[in-house]
């Protein structure tokens, strides 16, 4: 049992389920305490003590399913048609009580019968089961990685099964029937039988070759795929990917909250407040029983955001909103622009609407722009700096999202020149690689001169290395 | 106090203390209680969290003691504090006894010496302020400890809970570790508001209750508010359902099923139609835009009803007039 339940605890990590060694043996000073017949509390006890997050109860359950159960029932069903299709007025049992009648009277040699024959000739389905899976891990099928190998590794099974020889000792036994006179038809039944029932077989080992394949990899390719969707480019995500995103990058933001909180608490812890400490002491006849520090205070930045909505960057701004906006505590205060060619304001969207539906407002235009315009970064900058340059002041970050692609337009590089003059700092997301910054009609070139920082930002590692950064 | 002896037992049990439970809570309760081991609980708000806490306490007879947690909660005001003023006051009044004790030392050392031997006078369970993480394991009777909202406390909080937790002992510098003489059942709740750190999950047991299912639902309301009808309970349960299908801000939880129920009852409601409905989704939905949201799904909330209402439409007006006069008065 013991054997099993690590199994078990290995395929839940390997579907990135942290099981802890120390998880696994509570395990099974849970399972000592209980009666282990309830099926549903076995599951529970070894869901409490192994799995400690909400969100991965439906993963368990799943694998909890696949491996500790269905197989049997898998075996039955198969079994069952296999021993449905008598021909008419005969009945299986009849049957294999004349054979065992006629086994018994020695009417006819049994022969040496192997442990599987008999299994099958007595409909033994436990102990064909437990043949099944003594034979597969001999054959090595918890190895198996690809769908590609089930044929190799069911047929592994069967060797080691023992399948031709039973299939051999089946026939002649009927042979042997045959001869000490049982009737054709019960003969002819029982050779139809047993061909089923060696059918029922083969596709039973293929069938548990096929689970102990979905055990092995289930989430496998989940996982693989959520790993590389930090370091997928934005420009190829698919809408699925799109959904899949939003989880990742809600899990990074409350990364990066639980590292500040931290951080935050170390920077606090200032000089001696004499003041505050002889207030404070007072009461305890002024000798300083407690001391008050000051409390260093670490600025939070404000941040005014311009993002670039056209089409062409449109997965990365939302990435980048979302973002910025989980981690809406971490700053006094986010003002966030959107533009193609006119820019507006949708700072009152994220107030109004929760994150999701705010950002899918935004990336429409929020009402005051329109957005199925050609990218013209010049004009954009300069209606910003006539209408919202106020908004700017030293402890500012401007953080601008876009591809500086301009359609040829004039860059208007001043506008941005005094942006930076004005702020703390400017930073330029760029979802282009850098060495395509200024060729085509790319301006990167033209606005690179007043950025503090530029980077390129085509996957989320990098966006949540930057936002990090940010925060610092 | 009694363990208990089987997960049907505490099922049982727990239902004597007016808590229905699925078979899942009752599993990770009965293990808690073999295994001494602590359980945290995390789900949604409002889906009796603390409640059961409390009620494994009475089921128990284990005394609750609870510590709220809230960011900026420290040790001091968990664990123990030593009492300043308590302390001063001693010295004020024991100077004189001093001075005589004093009075004998030849040199400064000598004084100071004496002084120390006097230590433990002020640094002893005297002058300690017990916080419940100490009381819950310096007591002689069993105790429950729950430690409610976890995941508000801040993360070095966690890491002190960890040597609580895993030894059930706590370090006071001037006077040593302190064992638990009876290891208190420790129960810890969250809402993840933040995630908890794995060492302290490692640690627990874990147990996520979700919202109910609505045949447990309506076990509950049978259980919490008596004198309701089925067929209320029922109507009540499947909008509960629905409602929380909807993408609502904040989903409504067994505890507003509750007060909803205990309204309409107030109200003399039988069963729902849309009037009454309407007048109290205010005691469910707790943002406008969420009672805005359900108004405009209120014709599909009570469609599948429409057929049952109209078969006995009668009795259900006649009850639902009163009800509607009445409101007015509850306001």
């Amino acid at each position: 049992m013991e054997k099993k339940i690590l199994e078990f605890a290995n395929i839940l990590r390997k579907s990135g389920i942290r099981v802890s060694t120390a998880e696994a043996i509570d395990s099974f000073v849970a399972l000592e305490e209980l009666s282990l017949e309830d099926r549903e509390i076995f599951k529970d006890a070894l869901r409490t003590t192994m799995v400690k997050r909400g969100e991965e109860i439906a993963t368990y359950d799943h694998l909890f399913d696949l491996f500790w159960s269905g197989f049997y029932d898998n075996l039955r069903e198969s079994f069952g048609q296999a021993t449905g299709g008598m021909p008419e007025g005969m009945d299986i049992e009849d049957l294999l009580r004349a054979i065992a009648q006629m086994l018994q009277s020695g009417a006819a040699e049994s022969g040496d019968i192997s442990e599987l024959a008999r299994a099958l000739l007595t409909a033994d389905l436990s102990q064909l089961e437990n043949l099944i899976r003594m034979a597969a891990e001999q054959a090595g099928t918890q190895r198996i990685e690809n769908f590609l190998q089930v044929g190799f590794f069911s047929r592994r099974t069967l060797e080691q099964m023992g399948m031709e020889g039973a299939a051999d000792q089946l026939r002649q036994l009927a042979d042997r029937l045959e001869q000490a006179g049982m009737s054709p038809e019960q003969i002819q039944a029982l050779r139809n039988l047993i061909d089923r029932l060696l059918e029922a077989v083969r596709r039973s080992v293929r069938a548990y070759t096929e689970r102990e394949l979905q055990k092995q990899n289930h989430d496998y390719m989940e996982k693989f795929r959520r790993e590389t969707l930090l370091e997928k480019s934005f420009y190829h995500l698919t809408e699925d990917e799109i959904r899949k995103m939003r989880e990742v990058v809600e899990r990074l933001a409350q990364r990066i909250k639980n590292v500040l909180s931290i951080r935050r608490r170390r920077l606090k812890r200032g000089k001696l407040d004499l003041r505050q400490t002889l207030r404070r002491n007072m009461s305890h006849g002024g000798i300083p029983f407690e001391l008050i520090f000051k409390q260093r205070k670490k600025d939070r930045p404000k941040l005014v955001i311009l993002t670039d909505v056209s089409s062409s960057v449109a997965n990365v701004s939302r990435f980048m909103l979302q973002f910025v906006y989980s981690l809406q505590e971490a700053f006094t205060k986010i003002r966030s622009f959107v533009f193609v060619a006119e820019l507006g304001e949708v700072t009152p969207l994220f107030q109004e609407k929760d994150i999701s539906d705010a950002i899918e407002a935004a990336l429409e235009g929020g009402d005051t722009i329109n957005v199925y315009t050609r990218s013209n970064f010049g004009y954009a900058f300069h209606h910003f700096w006539q209408n919202f340059l106020s908004a700017i002041d030293n402890k500012t970050t401007v953080l601008i999202l876009g591809d500086a692609r301009n359609n040829y337009n004039d860059p208007r590089a001043w506008c941005l020149r005094d942006i930076h003059n004005k702020a703390k700092n400017v930073v330029w997301l760029n979802p282009e690689n850098p060495s395509a910054w200024g060729f085509g009609d790319s301006v990167m070139d033209k606005y690179l001169p007043y950025c503090d920082v530029a980077e390129e930002c085509r996957n989320l590692r990098q966006l949540s290395k930057i936002v990090d950064s940010l925060l610092l | 106090m009694s363990k208990f002896e089987s997960v049907e037992q505490v099922l049982e049990k727990l239902s004597k203390e007016h808590y229905i439970a699925d078979k899942n809570i009752a599993t990770v309760v009965f293990l808690a209680d073999k295994l001494e081991k602590p359980v945290l609980i995390e789900g949604p708000a409002g889906v009796g969290k603390t409640e059961l806490a409390k009620v494994v306490a009475n089921a128990t007879g284990r005394r609750l003691i609870r510590l709220q947690c809230y960011e900026g909660l420290d040790e001091a005001k968990a664990l123990y504090e030593w009492e300043y003023s308590k302390q001063l006051l001693y010295t004020q009044i024991l100077k004189e006894r001093f001075t005589e004790k004093m009075a004998g030392a030849a040199s400064l050392r000598d004084a100071a010496e004496k002084v120390g031997e006097e230590d433990s006078v002020f640094f002893s369970q005297h002058f300690i302020v017990p916080r419940p993480l100490l009381t819950a394991i310096t007591s002689d009777e069993p105790q429950l400890l729950l430690i409610d909202e976890v995941d508000k406390s801040d993360p070095e909080f966690e890491a002190f809970l960890l040597e609580v937790l895993s030894d059930f002992q706590v370090t006071v510098p001037e006077l040593g570790t302190i064992h638990a003489k009876q290891r208190p059942l420790v129960f810890l709740t969250s809402n993840n508001a933040r995630e908890m750190s794995d060492a302290l999950k490692r640690r627990c047991l874990h147990l996520y209750i979700d919202y109910p299912s609505q045949e447990l639902e309506a076990r509950i309301l049978e259980t919490k508010v008596p004198g309701v009808g089925q067929l209320l309970i029922q109507d009540v349960v499947g909008m509960m359902h629905k409602l929380r299908a909807l993408d609502l801000k904040k989903t409504p939880s067994i505890s507003e099923t509750l007060d909803w129920a205990r309204a309409l009852l107030a109200l003399n409601a039988s069963d729902l139609d849309e009037e009454i409905v309407s007048q109290t989704f205010n005691v469910i939905l707790k943002y406008e835009g969420d009672v805005r949201k359900a108004q405009a799904e209120l014709d599909k909330l009570l469609q599948k009803k429409a057929g049952e209402a109209a078969a006995k439409a009668p009795g259900a007006a006649a009850t639902a007039n009163p009800a509607a006069t009445k409101k007015g008065a509850l306001h």
